[in-house]
């Protein structure tokens, strides 16, 4: 393993397999043929040790963010293993899959819908603290200023509609939400690609905050390069639904192995090419 | 570190009540017709149901605002209590309508499968069956009267919510933030009732503008068919089909309750556009 230091793997994904179906017809079903599949995530291994962010890269449509869901089966996986710690995810079902849920946290791409337009701030943040019955959920309005305050946000925020925030308002309150249940684990899927850059930046160094006050471990999911190389310890290359191949940021940018990878780093234009930060910390 | 901090919805909102002049008169014309229906025993000079031959198919005049009818009942007295009767139980069975439909709806839109393939065939069952025909044979099930038609009402009435609140809970099942809902480990109850259900229960209610004023229609239809109220009780229906052979000589009967129908209808209307058009104002204000 040649990770972050200390780590013993927090989640380990074991030749992991999602298969969409495109097209069955009748014929198919008499047969009981499984139609047209198409193999959306493709047998995949990757591993991710505690305080790690770990990239993830490829173009559209190479099932970056089929994998990052499955890893908290928002899609169930057809196949392979998922072990988060010691818990089979694929084998989890009720009180252990939302065990699972609420240590692996995601936030979604797009901040504008990814928020219940109905729910104040404040009250969307203390609602999934208290579902997970959280430490200081008796005193809503201190649980939530001390959520605001992990993002950035002052306190004043509990009060407003996601509609009265900004884009970068929003992600900062969808990251609240997910860290409002204290998970280990934070998933961001595109988190910042429907920002604009210098929105993105700060989000950016946000989580790398957040990676080192809460020790959490994020798998980063993005297709612009040059976020992951801002963020990311470990960078793994998906290419049609499978890892083509996965190392230290700095290693695979610099040097990398596999032709799909080249193309990628080679169609970045030049004046935002990846600049890793020093090596794998 | 964050970026700036702004609101702009006091100055939205306020534009949203100002410019709706729609929704305002609606409100009002709505109100007046409900207000003088709730206090009916207040504001009728007369009983409703008084006999007082000597002064039958009497014009309006100071005594009788809205004249007599052919046993001298005071029409005004009558319209209002008829009003109360008639807003009261419209009101009551179309949002038990609404309630039953939009939760039946949404539940089958977000789980799908085989129970929105049954919810599904039973929505278009009851939406295909002729409306009256299914009124009319509850009505000669339970007995002529107001309960009959409410049930025969409510039976057909909830369908079209169903299909309403499913279609759109279809499109919000993928919305990322009922996705969120599982991620966050929520009970499905909780997704259903308390992040779904508040956003897609609007466009109901709007629907349920237009579909008052047909309940009231078909209310007062019966009514007028000797379905609904039986005599001497009073409703809008009942009024009209009592004055209906004294058309020509005495038009006060029939035509005053018939233009509070028409009143009634406009005004709820009005608000179903009002609502309408402030939805898209909210959205590109």
């Amino acid at each position: 393993m040649n990770a972050s230091p200390d780590t013993l793997p927090l989640l380990r994904v074991t030749q992991a397999v999602k298969q969409f179906v495109l097209r069955r017809t009748l014929g198919d079903r008499v047969a009981r043929r499984p139609g047209v599949l198409h193999t959306a995530v493709d047998h995949v291994s990757f591993e991710l040790g505690s305080g790690e962010v770990l990239g993830l890269a490829g173009g559209s449509g190479s099932g970056k963010t089929t994998l990052a869901r499955m890893l908290i089966r928002l899609v169930e996986p057809d196949d392979g293993q998922i072990m988060f710690g010691d818990s089979d995810v694929r084998a989890a079902s009720g009180h252990a899959l939302r065990e699972i849920r609420r240590q692996m946290q995601m936030v979604f791409q797009d901040p504008y819908s990814s928020l219940n337009p109905r729910m104040r701030i404040g009250a969307a943040i203390f609602e999934a603290g208290k579902v997970h019955h959280q430490p200081g959920v008796d005193d809503e309005a201190a649980f939530v200023a001390r959520v605001l305050d992990l993002v950035r946000l002052p306190a004043s925020a509990a009060r407003r509609f996601p509609q009265e925030l900004s884009g970068g308002q929003r992600q900062r309150v969808a990251i609240a939400r997910a860290l409002a249940v204290g998970p280990k684990v934070l998933i961001a899927d595109e988190a910042v690609s429907a920002l604009d850059v210098s929105i993105q930046t700060q989000l950016l160094n946000l989580f790398l905050d957040l990676r080192d006050e809460l020790g959490l471990s994020i798998i980063f999911v993005a297709h612009q390069l040059s976020v992951i190389a801002e963020v990311a310890d470990r960078v793994a290359i998906m290419h049609e639904g499978k890892i083509v191949e996965i190392g230290p940021t700095a290693e695979v940018f610099h040097r990398p192995q596999h032709d799909y990878t080249r193309s990628l780093l080679a169609a970045h234009p030049s004046h935002t090419a990846p600049t890793p930060r020093g090596g794998s910390v | 570190m964050s970026d700036t901090f702004t609101t702009t919805s006091r100055t939205t909102r306020f534009r949203f009540r100002i410019r709706n002049w729609e929704l305002s008169l609606g409100v009002a014309m709505l109100g007046i017709i409900v207000i003088a229906g709730l206090f009916a025993p207040l504001l009728a000079p007369y009983p409703p149901n008084q006999i007082d031959i000597l002064h039958s198919l009497q014009a309006p005049s100071f005594s009788h605002l809205m004249g007599t009818d052919f046993v001298g009942r005071d029409v005004f007295s009558r319209v209002l209590y008829g009003v109360r009767i008639d807003v009261f139980v419209v009101a009551l069975i179309t949002y038990a309508g609404l309630v039953i439909g939009v939760i039946i709806g949404t539940v089958a839109g977000y789980f799908g499968g085989w129970l929105d393939a049954i919810i599904g065939r039973v929505t278009d069952t009851v939406v295909s069956f002729p409306f009256i025909v299914l009124v009319l044979a509850v009505v000669a099930i339970v007995g002529p009267g107001l309960k009959g038609v409410a049930i025969g009402i409510v039976l057909v009435g909830w369908a079209l919510y169903s299909r309403l609140a499913r279609s759109e809970m279809l499109a919000m099942r993928e919305q990322p933030f009922m996705l969120a809902t599982r991620a966050l480990g929520y009970s499905t109850p909780r997704a259903i009732f308390r992040h779904a259900l508040p956003n897609l229960v609007r466009s109901s209610l709007v629907y349920s503008t237009v579909d008052v004023v047909v309940n009231m229609l078909v209310l007062a239809g019966m009514s007028y068919l000797g379905l609904g109220q039986q005599a001497p009780g009073a409703d809008l229906g009942s009024i009209i089909a009592s004055g209906q052979g004294y058309l020509l000589t005495a038009w006060w009967i029939t035509t005053i309750p018939g233009t509070v129908l028409v009143l009634f209808g406009i005004g709820v209307s009005m608000i179903g556009d009002g609502l309408t058009r402030g939805e898209l104002s909210m959205a590109t204000v």
